[in-house]
């Protein structure tokens, strides 16, 4: 009969002691975000290889030496270059990278030989389609001023 | 037409008039509180895990709720060829009509009530005990293992549990000496909420109006995690918002009616009677949720023994001890 009586009492204390867990959780803030309104803090998220701007030129510095596309384990990258009139240095073209495939290893950032590759923050890269997952890293930049003869 | 004739058809359209009027109020008010309840449990159960909870239609997701019923209204009504038909579109008619009946029977001021009994306790009791056999109409018509299960699960489950009810509810009957909601309000107005008087019937009470609605931790017969969806697995569109509705009304009806019963109805200083009976019955409610979010569902023999080895002993023996005490208090 005692054991009864203790093990509705102890029973019945700790489904006191559960509603005081719960119900101090009730009154706590949120700890997660209103996604599409707020947004995480992201600086130290490793995303997507990005081309790096340098202060300097306000432009890339990309010289389409290609070491990125050979060490690339997953063989996603694709870079073209040309040569500015009167230079010595190419520029890239074309700078694409396939996220599909890309696995994030950063051995391209490691060994570029302009440190111009780098993680970007961006980490909602979700897409509709198979082809939209391959970034165009030059896209951002526009017309390259090397190219077009505004630096030498 | 003679005098008594005009009297007579006066008499009868006042009546339909007044019936329909009281009908519409507590429909339109039902479905207003099934939406509230609904946005409320998502809105508890968000927090309670550290969530928002709705938060995209209307303010603080206010409207989520309306947008749903408007969806489920949209619906087109499946039924499924092996179904009993007629039993499987009567249940969810069914399971609201006793709810929607006891509703109108809970006075909400010392004045209103929408229809008055002197027996009126008895008759909730009676009628709320009615949905379990809508429950099991729509657990066997549906011809689905999980649905009988969740049925026969229900039955056994809402008969065991209103024994403690009516045994709480009884020793409350004993210290008011009627079985009149509003006597038994107006005996608490003379002395104190029965709550303090029989602290240990209005626990019982609770845990019985809990599993009698289904709710967690007492609902196995929906039992997400082992029958599908118990027994409305086979409902779909507005027939299973008719289950969704009849067990949140049914919430607030058990919960007004605990309300009632323990802690005072309407009486309360500032505001009006209604307002504070359905403070105090929205009060309970929201225990009711949290409970939901904190405790694991019992597993089916453990509901058994709880109702027949704790509950009903423990109701008689404070039956026993209220009837040797109330002549002395009396």
């Amino acid at each position: 009969m005692t054991g009864v009586v203790w093990r509705v009492w102890t029973g019945a204390k700790s489904l006191v002691v559960g509603l005081g867990v719960t119900g101090r959780h009730l009154v706590r803030r949120p700890v997660t975000l209103l996604y599409p309104h707020q947004t995480p803090d992201a600086s130290r998220w490793n995303g997507p290889i990005d081309l790096k701007t340098f202060a300097a030129t306000l432009t890339h510095d990309c010289i389409a030496c290609n070491a990125c596309v050979r060490v690339c384990p997953s063989d996603c990258i694709d870079v073209e270059g040309k040569r500015p009139d009167g230079s010595k240095k190419m520029r890239a073209t074309k700078f694409l990278i396939d996220f599909s495939t890309c696995s994030l290893c950063g051995l391209c950032i490691d060994v570029c030989p302009t440190d111009t590759l780098e993680y970007s923050t961006r980490y909602d890269e979700a897409t509709y389609t198979r082809p939209a997952t391959v970034n165009d890293l030059l896209g951002p930049f526009g017309e390259d001023p090397y190219l077009s003869g505004k630096l030498q | 037409m003679s005098a008594v004739q005009a009297w007579l058809a006066g008499y009868i359209t006042w009546t339909l008039a007044t019936l329909l009027l009281g009908t519409v109020v507590i429909m339109g008010y039902l479905t207003f509180n099934t939406l509230f309840l609904i946005w409320l449990e998502r809105k508890v159960s968000g927090h309670i895990q550290r969530r928002y909870g709705p938060m995209e239609v209307g303010p603080h997701g206010a409207l989520q709720t309306v947008a749903d019923m408007l969806k489920l209204l949209g619906k087109q009504l499946l039924t499924p060829v092996a179904v009993d038909r007629f039993v499987y579109v009567l249940a969810p008619l069914l399971i609201f009509l006793p709810t929607l009946c006891v509703a109108s029977l809970i006075p909400v001021s010392g004045a209103e009530a929408f229809a008055q009994m002197p027996y009126g306790l008895i008759v909730i009791i009676a009628l709320s005990g009615f949905t379990v056999i809508a429950i099991f109409m729509a657990g066997w018509s549906s011809n689905n293992k999980y649905a009988v299960l969740g049925g026969m699960r229900s039955v056994s489950q809402v008969i065991a549990y209103e024994i403690p009810i009516l045994l709480a509810a009884l020793s409350v009957v004993m210290l008011a000496g009627s079985m009149n909601l509003r006597e038994i309000v107006a005996a608490q107005a003379r002395g104190v909420p029965y709550l303090l008087v029989q602290p240990v019937a209005a626990l019982l009470f609770f845990i019985g109006i809990t599993a009698e609605t289904n709710r967690a931790p007492f609902d196995i017969p929906e039992a997400e995690s082992e029958l599908v969806g118990g027994f409305h697995t086979e409902y779909s569109g507005m027939r299973f918002a008719l289950f969704f509705f009849a067990e949140y009304t049914n919430m607030l009806v058990l919960g007004a009616l605990g309300a009632t019963l323990f802690l005072g109805g309407w009486l309360g200083p500032w505001l009006p009677g209604p307002a504070w009976l359905l403070l105090k019955a929205y009060a309970l409610v929201f225990v009711m949720m949290w409970m939901r979010w904190t405790f694991p569902r019992l597993r089916f023999d453990q509901l058994m023994s709880l109702a027949w080895k704790l509950l009903i002993p423990v109701a008689l023996v404070n039956l026993v001890v209220t009837a040797l005490l109330v002549p002395r208090a009396g």
